[in-house]
């Protein structure tokens, strides 16, 4: 189906308004090489499905609430192999990014009924629809609540068959590293949801994702300093 | 037949010429001075072969004689004749050093300067109107010379200098007054000399010389900028009273009909800008003031050229200029210009230095550089004949490539961009070496597994040699590079960087005498360890030389920044097997000589959020509860004190380190336990625990509490569950304090929570 990819407007970003104070936190699980692996239920009325997904963080500006990595589906369907795709998160921090996305077709609604299926979200929700958040103070919350969306199929064309046309509310728990998501496709609101990759019949695909030490006894943290 | 050459003919016209400078008859010698004056202007031949032959001391020695004979006050034939041969002297003098160096220092050489000054601005000058024409002539002499770097630096701190320069600034006189603001741009270079100036109202003086003649405002606009380049306190003190007449005065000038004196008034308002960014603020005057120099790019010839420089410094380090520039299409113009071919050298660098400093920080711009395919003509700029260039083109390649969206999909990791980059590291020019380096670093940062197209073109050698480099500078930005090339590099690419690098070598660089190696050495071992688990083992080559040279680096270093690229090592190394882990505890607490505390005790406690973290996650990495020795390791640590100043951290400003604590505590209550249990001492269970978990009942002040403190215990008692007999008593006994706690804190759900996961595995939690 004819799935519409929207524009990006990341990374140029809103200049600054706002004093520093509100600043995101800084986690060391959220910063670049960091790996997270899970599942994506993409279950619908027909079958239970879910398919896994390793995600790495490949770039982090929290100054503009910037965030960027790939996301790698591994038992997608009709794929031959594994499909990886770049993708461009918003973080919300009050200061570049609000919770409500103003663009990709989301309206304030769509918003509210995203987030408010995280549980983090809860002691916030009277704030953001004061002001949809801009007077909250979201540097020490334990949760980062962001906006991932695709931009390109990393390893195949554009002629796969696949979409990248939604995004994703995602929700960080700077506590235990653990990342949940929730697929928004304007396109299919109203008899489907979306997931990044194939039209299924099922609301609200979640997105499930622990931070992967990959067959090590703790965490480890490589970098790298662009010039 | 043999013909007489045409530089045999210069030299026997030039030889005609000086034998007539040293004549006796006054006329003869002043027909020659001027023939001299004509022959040299704007010939750079000329002037050369006449310096050859030693022209600028004979005339020198002519104006001396004529300054000893004239009588200024005077003004019969004689001296008129004098007067002349001084004119001309100072003419040709002065037309020897406009824009030929060698010309300047022949001038120089012969005390020329000094005898111009005094020959010509002579303390009477206001008076004497009959002197003028001397006067004039000298200081459009002196002008040139001091718009040579050679000439002598003017010294403002002398008292009488400074009123002999406010004589020349106040004089009618264009070329005086010009002269005097020639000086200033000259000889001005410290915020004292600045501050003097200031204070003794030359601003004030060349703000009123804005209104004069062209060569008065072009003068004045240099100096203006001068005296405020880089000094806010000059800026806030000049500019801040008067703000609108001062900087209305030179905005105006923006617009003049003339393309230099444009240039300047732009220059004049970015030095302004950059010194105190609190002025210029409005959006139509920045704009207008980009628009401006990117017109000016049109002017073919010095203007033009130095436009873009102008540019550079407008936008340099500033996101919201570069997006004005942006808006205006800054991207697009610039490319215009390049896209011409043929370039003067000047032009090409100054157009590849703008393009770097747009793309340096938006990615919209960088975005629209790849759209216009700017990068072939800046990657055939690579292999450009000036070195300048050279080094431009890397610095715009540079700037384009901090895109992340371009090099996840492997935009630069191609033969195309590579072969011609890494050329580059052999290059003649150290400043060109350093440049391709800084492309080559975030080039390398390729996500997709195109790194073998870098080694197999040779890439790593050329950085490991250059990694051994005597330059400092060279070693930084090549071990920089090797850094980025070896983050998440694929096991076959570290080995082969490895087997280049050697252990040796490594270790030589971890202790290298200059920090900031030092700290890229660290940072390349710390992804070197990361990765696949075997990768580890890299640290251990050669008797674990590496992990010598990173512990002993830990126990001496001063720098934060090689503390923590040090700590990140050993985390990375406590990731591993056990021997891993016990290696590094080795190290950790190991004392330097001298040293009190073990170096982690000290990064604990560190002001910096940063190594603090790094610090707290080698602790848990050893303290991992997955790993069977960690709890010996944990009584290790214990025994050292460093669980108290893991404690001590629940009150962190950080909350990245607040948070690890909390991570890591469920590990150090078990060691508490662990440490109690061995003990057997009942009472002193019970104290431990419910001081770990008074811990928790403290990180009780913000919206935190609800959903990190609840999820945080829950993971904690679970795992503590693991540790004590389920049927024991002292389960009852931590449940119950837990219970109690969390009924203190109305945390009914946790309360709920806590006593489910008592009957699950802690791994489920």
């Amino acid at each position: 189906m004819p799935v519409r990819v929207a524009e990006s407007s990341a990374p140029s970003q809103v200049s600054g308004a706002h004093s520093e104070e509100s600043s995101p936190p800084i986690c060391s699980l959220l910063t670049v090489g960091q790996a997270f692996s899970g599942t994506q239920n993409v279950s619908n009325l027909q079958k239970e499905e879910a398919w896994r997904v390793n995600v790495r963080i490949q770039g982090c500006d929290l100054e503009h609430g910037y965030l960027c990595g790939t996301m790698e589906a591994l038992n997608v369907p009709m794929a031959d192999t594994p499909v990886v795709t770049f993708w461009e998160g918003e973080i919300v921090d009050a200061k570049n990014y609000t919770f409500y996305t103003g663009k990709w077709e989301a309206t304030p609604e769509d918003d509210i009924r995203h987030w408010t299926k995280f549980p983090s979200f809860a002691p916030l929700l009277s704030r953001v629809e004061a002001d949809g958040g801009k007077s909250l103070d979201l540097s020490n919350y334990p949760y980062i609540f962001m906006r991932w969306k695709e931009q390109y199929f990393v390893n195949v064309g554009t002629d796969c068959g696949l979409t990248i046309a939604g995004f994703y509310y995602v929700c960080f728990s700077c506590s235990d590293g653990s990342i949940n998501g929730f697929y928004y496709d304007p396109n299919s609101r109203y008899f489907f949801a979306c997931n990044s990759f194939l039209t299924y019949y099922c609301p609200f695909q979640k997105l499930e994702l622990k931070c992967a030490n990959e067959g090590r006894s703790g965490f480890s943290f490589s970098s790298y300093e662009l010039q | 037949m043999p013909t007489t050459t045409a530089s045999a003919v210069c030299t026997t016209v030039g030889n005609n010429i000086l034998l007539r400078l040293t004549s006796g008859e006054r006329d003869v010698k002043l027909k020659a001075l001027r023939e001299l004056k004509n022959q040299i202007i704007g010939n750079r031949t000329k002037k050369l072969s006449f310096l050859k032959l030693g022209a600028v001391p004979a005339v020198a020695g002519i104006l001396s004689d004529a300054v000893s004979a004239v009588d200024v006050a005077d003004n019969d034939e004689n001296d008129r004749i004098v007067k002349d041969i001084i004119v001309q002297s100072a003419a040709v003098l002065g037309s020897f050093a406009c824009g030929f160096e060698a010309g300047v220092r022949a001038v120089l050489d012969a005390g020329a300067d000094i005898l111009i000054q005094r020959g010509c601005l002579v303390e009477e000058m206001p008076l004497l109107k009959s002197y003028m024409e001397v006067v004039d002539a000298g200081a459009r002499s002196l002008k040139m010379i001091y718009q040579s770097k050679m000439a002598p630096k003017y010294d403002f701190l002398q008292e009488e200098n400074m009123e002999f320069l406010l004589s020349l600034l106040n004089n009618e006189s264009e070329n005086v007054s010009g002269l005097g603001a020639s000086i200033i741009s000259h000889s001005c270079k410290t915020s004292l000399e600045q501050k003097l100036l200031f204070d003794a109202g030359v601003l004030k003086r060349l703000t009123s010389l804005l209104g004069g003649s062209l060569i008065q405002r072009d003068a004045s606009l240099e100096s203006i900028a001068t005296i405020f380049k880089n000094n806010p306190e000059v800026v806030s003190q000049f500019v801040g009273p008067d703000t609108g007449r001062t900087l209305s005065c030179i905005i105006e000038i923006v617009k003049d009909r003339f393309a230099r004196t444009r240039l300047l008034a732009s220059l004049c308002l970015i030095v302004i800008r950059n010194a105190s960014p609190c002025y210029l603020q409005d959006v139509g005057i920045k704009t207008k003031l980009i628009n401006n120099l990117l017109e000016l790019l049109d002017d073919p010839g010095r203007v033009g050229d130095e436009a873009s420089f102008a540019f550079s410094s407008l936008i340099a380090e500033k996101e919201d200029m570069q997006k004005l520039a942006f808006e205006v299409n800054g991207v697009d113009k610039l490319y215009n210009h390049l896209q011409k071919g043929s370039l003067h050298p000047r032009r090409f660098e100054g157009i590849l230095l703008a393009l770097a400093d747009m793309c340096s920080k938006l990615e919209c711009c960088r975005s629209r550089c790849l759209s216009l395919q700017v990068l072939k003509l800046v990657v055939d700029a690579l292999a450009h004949d000036s070195s300048d260039v050279r080094s431009a083109a890397c610095m715009c390649l540079r700037s384009v490539s901090r895109s992340i969206k371009n090099l996840s999909a492997g935009s630069f990791m191609n033969e195309t961009i590579v072969i011609p980059l890494v050329r580059l590291l052999d290059d003649t020019s150290t400043a060109v070496q350093v440049a391709a380096l800084g492309a080559i670093s975030n080039i390398v940062v390729d996500f997709t597994t195109r790194r073998s197209t870098f080694i197999r073109l040779g890439g790593v050698k050329l950085l490991v040699q250059l990694s051994k480099s005597m330059d400092s500078t060279i070693r930084l930005n090549a071990l920089r590079a090797l850094r980025n090339l070896i983050f998440l590099a694929e096991d076959k690419c570290k080995e082969e960087i490895f087997m280049e690098l050697t252990a040796s070598l490594l270790a030589s660089l971890i202790c290298d005498p200059e920090p900031s190696v030092q700290e890229q050495a660290l940072a390349l071992v710390r992804n070197l360890v990361d990765g696949r688990i075997n990768s580890v083992e890299y640290i251990f080559a050669e008797d674990g030389i590496i992990l010598d040279a990173v512990g002993r680096q830990l126990r001496i270093a001063s720098k934060a920044e090689i503390e923590i690229q040090g700590m990140y090592v050993l985390g990375n190394v406590a990731t591993g097997k056990e021997s891993h882990k016990e290696a590094v505890m080795d190290q950790l607490l190991l004392r330097a000589e001298n040293k009190a505390q073990s170096c982690i005790i000290k990064f604990l406690q560190s002001n910096d959020s940063r190594l603090r973290t790094a610090a707290v996650w080698a602790v848990l990495n050893l303290t991992c509860s997955s790993s069977p020795g960690s709890s010996g390791r944990l009584v290790k640590l214990h025994d050292a004190g460093i669980v108290s100043h893991v404690k001590n951290m629940v009150n962190d400003p950080c909350l990245d380190v607040k948070v690890i604590y909390f991570s890591s505590l469920s590990g150090f209550l078990i060691v508490v336990l662990m440490v109690c249990l061995m003990t057997s001492r009942f009472s002193l269970v019970q104290l431990r625990v419910k001081t770990a978990l008074e811990q928790f009942n403290s990180f009780d002040d913000s919206l935190a509490s609800t959903s990190c403190l609840q999820f945080l215990t829950v993971r904690a008692v679970g795992e503590l569950s693991h540790v004590v007999d389920p049927s024991s008593k002292e389960e009852e006994s931590i449940a119950n304090y837990f219970r109690f706690s969390m009924k203190k804190n109305k945390k009914k759900k946790s309360t709920r929570t806590v006593k489910f996961c008592f009957d699950v595995p802690a791994d489920s939690l």
